[in-house]
């Protein structure tokens, strides 16, 4: 059964800027996207910035509505039943905002206990059994203002779940964590499906959406670019193998002319520390590191591997560019 | 010879510099200010709220006496919005950093502190200036107001001085308000002091002592008492003492209020609460 | 929990939120109770040659202004506050109808404003030594308790007011003395042109002023400010009901305009 129908699902914003005159600006955040949710499935939804990630979400936890399209959770539309959908999702949205600073963690929870109805016995058990899931234990007294960030976005999480919700939303849940909070973080979510929970999770990190995730969107300037399996999605790139070359100072044009040779299917740049790392997708393996070498004359070069291509890649060959 | 060559187009580069940073200031904070207030808004505000504050006043003066004293309290509070404009428009542009997070990037960039603070200001004493016309026109047109004796020069100066003093009380302000969450009412509140202490609308000879003394301290007291006695025909020399007073409170006002910027930012910076709203 | 009980569980935690939140913040106290003390102190001044019967007239009548300011900062704010804290978006998605968040807001504001009225009472008659009596003290009392009922009302629409009309907040300002002026607060209302009176009628606070001046100088009969409280009622009604409907219309529209959050526009 699918927990989550997505339709044609479109949406557009209206900006005004200018101060006399304000010009009417439209910017189409997401277009035609379709897709389901199985019950108690995991779904990565994958993009670059702006690709309308969080806007989908918002649209899916009646927040906004669509433009165009239309999207039902257990069966509710999201529009039309938007009163009978809330009190089955919960969600977070990545970041600090949307918490009382000034009051303590458990002041958030109880209000919030509060605000979904949660029966005032049950919230007297379970906040103290999410504070402990989500490890603020011994610090919930304290005023939210004085937190970290990852403790803020833990306590996110804790008030997503209080109401015990059928289906999740979160987006970027790990942003901000620090490695072990984002580990922590990921057995959780796994936990939580495994209480039969559908969650449908949004993040930049590829190997996040690898390790959780049963299926994964890639969507890119607000369309779905391609919807499979971790699995499958690697198999776009398998035929290909990347060589990686450690660079130094690598003009923009050389990129551009890298690109364009026959046998190059696609190169990124990434900066790291001192060097740069340009990753060239191609079919010809180790065969292309002297051709490479040859094009990039001139340069100072470092290391050089060749390696099999990760979800990653798949995922820089979907979206396409240098990030 | 050449060291002070040097030294010279040093300076020269670090003047240029901070009136830039001088001139973007005030830039930025009129471009806050309409972007919050769209023209008609900000006219609307500026033309009507200062009436409705008049209005206010002149009837409880009839109320009180039973007469009609409308000048004096015409003339007190237009001097009260130019206040109006010092406090509260200051206070957003400094304010409105925090509210939008750019408080850090701003304590953590190299401008000149004082060039970018008074910049800030500067706009708004133009627009307090605008508000003083505003509530003597609304004076003239609607309560009988008569400037025939006054000395337009003088009434100039003392509305340009008034004003200067009044936005470094709304420099200071502007400093509370980048450690408080809801600054308009601490604003509200100084208003309403003022209000009281100022001799807008109470004769300051009719407060208790102690009263006086705090009145005596505050920026527009004196303001007040040089426009009543150049609209009643007063020259220029008369007002002057109290005029380079009021002149005086503004200076140590601006600079007391660039100092606690000054130490608010530095114990921000020690304390980390930079974004803590 | 029935539909009742639920609804009065979100509106007192609303309320004791709101009340902490006020609270921990030194100056907004700062603001609630201050500022009603100036211009009880001012108006006392002001209006001195009037006697010393004067000081209840104005300890009620500074109290008012202070209830409509705080209404109009504090109270109007209600959810605008809580979109620029990226709240707003939580509470909307969360079962709870915001009517009743809103409420509960405004309600914490409104009683600490009244917490102001009894500063001004104290410091005007123990500090500054004038005598003050209530004429009618079970009568105040009442006629606050519908005050406060009915200032609460009208903050709920107006809390809509920000949302809806976008120049509303930035209006604020212009509509602080209107109110004080129309609705008899420091002066009666007899003493402005004849054509203000009608639109003095229409504002729930005109009668709010009038009930409460008159319980606390004795110079209206009961049937006068039983006739105060029926119009208040009768006014707080009507805005409940018009209330329903025009939630309705906001949240529809912010979910249109994406305007729940302040983050990308
Ligand atoms: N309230 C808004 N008003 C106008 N445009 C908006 C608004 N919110 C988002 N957008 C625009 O819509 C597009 C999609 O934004 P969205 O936030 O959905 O992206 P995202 O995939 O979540 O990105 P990120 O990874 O950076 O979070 C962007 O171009 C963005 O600028
Ligand atoms: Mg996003």
């Amino acid at each position: 059964m699918d927990a989550i129908i997505v339709r044609n699902l479109r949406r557009v914003y209206k900006s005004s800027d200018g101060i006399i005159k304000r010009k009417v600006k439209e910017v189409v955040a997401v277009e035609d996207v379709s897709f389901e949710i199985h019950q108690g499935e995991l779904f990565g939804l994958l993009g670059p910035n702006g690709a309308g990630k969080t806007t989908t979400v918002k649209m899916l936890t009646t927040l906004l509505i669509p433009s165009g399209g239309s999207a039902t959770i257990l069966d509710l539309d999201v529009v039309k039943d938007a009163g009978k959908v809330r009190p089955r999702i919960g969600f977070i949205f990545g970041g600090e905002r949307g918490l009382y600073w000034r009051l303590s963690a458990l002041d958030n929870l109880r209000y919030f206990a509060s605000l979904y109805y949660v029966d005032t016995q049950v919230a007297r058990k379970r906040i103290p059994e999410l504070i402990e899931l989500v490890g603020l234990q011994g610090r919930e007294r304290e005023k939210v203002e004085g937190y970290s960030r990852g403790m803020r976005q833990r306590l996110h999480i804790a008030r997503a779940l209080l109401h015990d919700p059928q289906v999740l939303f979160l987006d970027e849940p790990t942003m901000g964590l620090d490695p072990v909070g984002a580990r922590e973080l990921r057995t959780t979510v796994k936990n939580l499906q495994s209480a039969n929970k559908t969650i449908l999770l949004t993040t930049h990190y590829m190997f996040e959406a690898d390790a959780l995730c049963q299926r994964i969107a890639v969507i890119n300037k607000g369309r779905i670019v391609a919807l499979d399996t971790p699995e499958r999605l690697k198999e776009n790139v398998q035929d290909l193998s990347v060589v990686e070359v450690e660079v130094y100072g690598m003009p923009p044009d050389q990129i551009e002319k890298i690109k364009t040779l026959e046998w190059v299917v696609e190169v990124s740049l990434e900066n790291r520390d001192q060097v740069q790392v340009l990753q060239v997708h191609t079919p010809k393996g180790a065969e292309a590191i002297p051709m490479l070498v040859e094009n990039l004359n001139g340069l100072r070069l470092g290391r050089i591997i060749t390696r099999e291509p990760t979800l990653e890649d798949a995922y820089v060959r979907l979206v396409g560019g240098a990030k | 010879m050449l060291h002070w060559i040097l030294w010279g187009t040093d300076m020269m580069e670090r003047i240029s510099r901070n009136t830039r940073i001088f001139f973007e200031g005030a830039f930025y904070s009129y471009k806050a200010l309409f972007r919050w207030l769209n023209p008609a808004t900000y006219l609307a505000s500026k033309v009507l709220a200062p009436l409705t504050i008049m209005i206010f006043f002149v009837f409880i003066g009839a109320y009180a006496s039973g007469s009609n004293n409308a000048s004096f309290y015409v003339i007190g509070n237009s001097l009260i919005f130019a206040a109006s404009s010092g406090i509260f428009g200051v206070t957003m542009s400094v304010g409105g950093e925090r509210w939008t997070g750019t408080l850090p990037y701003l304590f953590g960039c190299p401008a000149n502190r004082g060039a970018m603070f008074i910049g800030r200001a500067f706009m708004h004493i133009l627009d307090g200036m605008l508000g003083v016309f505003i509530g003597l026109g609304w004076g003239i047109l609607l309560f009988k107001l008569d400037l025939s004796q006054a000395n337009p020069l003088a009434l100039l100066l003392t509305i340009l001085v008034t004003t200067f003093s009044t936005s470094g009380l709304g420099l200071l302000m502007g400093c509370l308000s980048l450690i408080t969450r809801n600054v308009m009412l601490v604003n509200n509140t100084v208003y309403f002091a003022l209000l009281i202490f100022s001799g807008a609308n109470i004769p300051v000879e009719e407060l208790p002592a102690w009263m006086q003394v705090i009145a005596n301290g505050l920026p527009l007291t004196r303001g007040v008492a040089c426009a009543r006695t150049i609209i009643a025909g007063g020259s220029l020399t008369e007002i002057m003492p109290l005029l380079k007073e009021e002149l005086l409170i503004g200076i140590i006002l601006t600079i007391l209020g660039y100092f606690l910027f000054k130490v608010f930012e530095i114990q921000a910076k020690k304390l980390g609460t930079l974004d803590i709203f | 929990m029935n539909q009742v009980q639920k609804n009065l569980r979100v509106m007192l935690l609303a309320f004791e939120v709101e009340m902490r939140q006020n609270l921990t913040d030194g100056f907004v106290i700062f603001g609630i109770l201050i500022q009603p003390l100036l211009v009880a102190l001012m108006a006392l001044w002001m209006l001195k040659g009037k006697g010393p019967d004067y000081a209840i007239f104005v300890v009620v009548g500074s109290g008012m202004t202070g209830l409509w300011t705080t209404l109009l900062f504090n109270g109007g704010n209600s959810i605008t506050g809580e979109r620029w804290t990226g709240t707003l978006e939580p509470l909307v998605a969360s079962p709870a109808s915001l009517r009743m968040i809103i409420f509960g807001k405004v309600l914490a504001n409104v009683a600490q404003s009244l917490g102001s009225m009894i500063g001004s009472y104290l410091l005007i008659s123990t500090i500054l030594g004038y005598p003050l009596t209530l004429a009618r003290p079970a009568l105040f009392a009442v006629s606050l308790l519908v005050t406060v009922f009915a200032l609460v009302c009208f903050g709920l629409i107006l809390a809509s007011f920000f949302i809806l009309i976008p120049d509303f907040a930035r209006m604020v300002n212009t509509l602080e003395f209107p109110i004080y002026i129309l609705c008899g607060f420091l002066f009666p209302i007899a003493l402005l042109p004849g054509w203000t009176t009608p639109i003095s009628y229409l504002l729930s606070p005109y009668w709010a002023a009038q009930a409460l001046h008159g319980a606390a100088q004795g110079t209206l009969t009961t049937g006068q400010i039983l006739a105060d409280w029926g119009w208040m009622l009768a006014f707080s009604l009507s805005y409940i009901l018009i209330s329903g409907k025009l939630y309705q219309v906001i949240l529809r529209k912010a979910r249109v305009d994406a305007t729940l959050d302040i983050v990308g526009n």
